[in-house]
């Protein structure tokens, strides 16, 4: 009898494991609207196959992954032509960044990926190496509209392994400072100047701190590497990760004298951390709280359509160290599901999003800069009220953000210690040579 | 002519057993392919450094675990998992059978109130937090605009866990409450009646009369609601952020298996830290197992 019950408990605890697993995944669905991610993309598409038996042309319907929502709306509309042409339908589905990888690896362990879905240099390598994504080599090369040199090279390269091409890019994204000009009115500063240097950069948000008032000069979260702390890195002539991704650059004397400058702006300018962790970036900005913030070119949706910053802010390029002014830039791109039912349908999506035309239309639309060379003064031009020329004026010195086959696990380290430092309770130095041996660890482990 | 019941009542007997099985068999194919395959599954995993997307497991013996020892988050996961537990269990049992017992009652619009109390059970957990987070913000919040202070319930590590705590109890209240609720109606009135006439006061009748005759409801629900507490997840996981500065001292053990699971592909880690936390939940239950002959009354 007692093994009779202690039996049914470990059942019952397992169950409600499972069970546990099961309504997270459940959970999320609900939050981000209607369908999500692979399990649902996943139904959509065999219920499709059954429709149409797998067959090419119109009435399949593709499942498409994307994690991003405010881009879902000019996605639509884009791949609305593209259906108007083909007769083929593509249902997107948006998952927020976080739970979009779990429910993708979920996907992939099950054989379950949607048709066509975003990749991003985080993840690309594993997918690529495990023979998860369509190798669109050949097709690429018997295609009259994709030619791989109209994309930045960078950016074709983060989705190449072993001279195959498992990729088309989407998009470009540089960084550039979102500021309240109100909040600078308000304080008596001058509106930033193109040329303005690090320094500058300090003293205007130092201005602009009243603490008394709560209210900050600037905001970088601990968590924003890409728009944030980067950039500082490689304008002192520091680095993240050495060329042949063996080797961590966080103890470089030049990488920790840059992170000091930015401890300096996290001590001096910023608010407190509970403030930055409750309210995230652009909610502190959009609440007059922040007069600051870089920002990647990927937020302009979000911003576009809040009045109050239509109304009050601008954008200014990244400031200068010593003249050197780095943008870390990064492009997503368009894949396909090594399994998909559909390869035929699914390589028409995406050599469709990725023709000059479609990605014209893309930056015309606001939705992001993109890929293709010379399509992003339609991105200048989408939205007269902010300077999206400066996000272009970036794009003169770039570096592709860090990444290596686990960028994952050495970036959440990075994240941990750069949450303590900002918490206060470990120093900007130790921390950095602390992040060096941790991601030396894990790259000495990727080969 | 003896032969022919006996066959019969083999073959009877024979196709009782397939019957039976028959109808066991759709429960205990979903127990098999959700629960018993999973647990072996998760222990062999714990075993192994894990290859992306399930493939190339290396075998590494007790590496994982003799790294989870030494790990200090995980150490005070395990602490935090503990705490949460020790908060939200006895805390959430002693209200509920209170509001039990008050429910019990004939008041007037009873009906009402034990809807609104269940009300927390029938939410989804995602609108759950979305509230709470509000509820809790340090800037905007409800509760710091009526207290007129900034307290940052969730980003402050002295009290984040509380604040969770808080949010779980709120949430179960209802639930254990109608479990109570279902053993108080079972206690006969006959009993009270002659506590009555032997001049027993309503404080004694509740201690000596209605503790004992549900003790065994409430031992289940304390069983149940240890394994349950011990894991936390989904509040944790929408209450806080990866920058939180409480977060490490927040977070649970399956969260952190969470984590290493399904945000870093570390399926190897993850699952040691799972079978750690079954171990400690098998401790617990052993020892309410035993603790039970001291207070539990059956008739």
């Amino acid at each position: 009898m007692k093994k009779l019950i202690s039996l049914s408990l470990i059942a019952a605890m397992g169950l409600s494991l499972a069970a546990c697993g099961g309504n997270s995944g459940n959970n999320e669905t609900k939050k981000t609207s209607e369908a999500a991610g692979s399990s649902v993309a996943s139904e959509a598409g065999s219920e499709a196959s059954e429709k149409k038996g797998g067959e090419a042309g119109s009435g399949t319907t593709l499942a498409v992954g994307i994690w991003d929502e405010n881009q879902r709306a000019g996605l639509q509309e884009i791949m609305d032509d593209f259906t108007a042409e083909s007769g083929i339908k593509a249902e997107i589905q948006v998952v927020d960044w976080a739970n979009y990888w779990t429910q993708l690896a979920a996907g992939a362990s099950g054989g379950e990926l949607p048709d066509v879905f975003w990749m991003h240099s985080n993840e690309s390598q594993r997918y690529m190496d495990n023979g998860m994504l369509m190798d669109l080599t050949d097709r690429i090369e018997k295609s009259d509209k994709i030619d791989l040199s109209k994309y930045p090279e960078d950016i074709v390269k983060l989705y190449q392994l072993e001279g195959k091409q498992y990729a088309i890019p989407k998009d470009i994204d540089t960084i550039a400072v979102w500021y309240n000009k109100a909040m600078f009115d308000a304080a008596g500063v001058e509106y930033p100047k193109p040329d303005w240097t690090w320094d500058d950069f300090y003293e205007i948000a130092v201005k602009l701190t009243d603490k008394e008032k709560e209210t900050y000069g600037l905001v970088i979260a601990p968590d924003n590497n890409q728009a944030g702390y980067y950039n500082v890195i490689y304008d002192y002539g520091g680095y993240v990760i050495s060329d042949d991704k063996k080797t961590s650059g966080m103890d470089d004397p030049k990488t920790i004298e840059a992170m000091k400058f930015v401890d300096k702006l996290v001590k001096d300018t910023m608010p407190p951390l509970q403030l930055i962790t409750e309210n995230k970036e652009d909610g502190l900005l959009l609440n007059g709280k922040v007069a600051m913030a870089p920002q990647g070119s990927w937020m302009l949706p979000a911003y576009k359509g809040n009045d109050f910053a239509v109304e009050n802010f601008d954008i200014q390029v990244l400031p200068n160290y010593n003249g050197k002014r780095v943008s870390i830039y990064n492009g997503i791109s368009w894949t396909a599901a090594a399994n998909t039912t559909k390869p035929e349908e699914a390589w028409q999506l995406i050599e469709y999003m990725g023709t000059k035309e479609a990605q014209q239309k893309q930056a015309e639309l606001g939705v992001t800069m993109s890929a293709y060379e010379n399509t992003s003064d339609a991105f200048v031009n989408s939205f007269d009220k902010f300077n999206l020329n400066a996000y272009l004026d970036m794009m003169n010195d770039m570096v592709i953000r860090p990444y290596s086959r686990d960028t994952v696990t050495w970036e959440g380290k990075f994240i941990e210690h750069m949450t303590s430092v900002w918490g206060g309770t470990e120093e900007m130095e130790e921390a950095c040579k602390a992040i060096a041996a941790e991601m030396n660890d894990t790259l000495a482990a990727e080969n | 002519m003896q032969r022919k019941p006996i066959s019969y009542r083999r073959q009877r007997r024979r196709s009782e057993f397939l019957w039976g099985w028959a109808f066991l068999l759709p429960t205990v194919v979903g127990l098999i392919i959700l629960n018993i395959y999973p647990i072996f599954y998760t222990i062999y995993l714990s075993f192994h450094k894990s290859g992306d997307f399930g493939r190339n497991n290396i075998f590494v013996g007790f590496q994982n675990y003799a790294k989870a020892l030494k790990d200090m988050q995980i150490l005070k996961a395990m602490r935090n998992s503990l705490l949460y537990m020790l908060m939200e269990v006895p805390i959430s049992v002693a209200l509920s059978l209170v509001l039990a017992a008050l429910m019990n009652q004939k008041i007037r619009f009873r009906t009402v109130y034990r809807t609104i109390i269940f009300l927390p059970m029938v939410a989804a957990p995602a609108a759950v937090a979305m509230v709470w987070r509000w509820l809790f913000n340090t800037e905007f919040g409800l509760i710091n605009h009526i207290l007129g202070k900034k307290i940052s319930w969730i980003s402050d590590p002295k009290i984040s866990l509380v604040s969770i705590a808080i949010i779980g109890i709120w949430s179960i209240l209802g639930y254990n409450m109608i479990l109570f609720l279902a053993a108080l109606q079972e206690v006969p009135n006959d009993y009270y009646e002659a506590a009555e006439l032997d001049g027993a006061g309503k404080a004694v009748q509740f201690f000596r009369i209605t503790l004992p005759l549900i003790s065994p409801m409430i031992y289940f629900v304390l069983v149940t609601r240890v394994i349950a507490a011990l894991q936390v997840f989904d509040t944790i996981y929408m209450m806080m952020d990866r920058t939180n500065p409480a977060l490490q001292d927040t977070q649970s053990l399956v969260f952190l298996f969470y984590r290493y699971s399904f945000v870093e592909n570390n399926r190897g880690y993850g699952s040691t830290i799972v079978v750690l936390l079954l171990l400690i939940t098998l401790i617990f239950t052993v020892l309410q197992n035993y603790g039970q002959k001291k207070w539990v009354i059956y008739d």
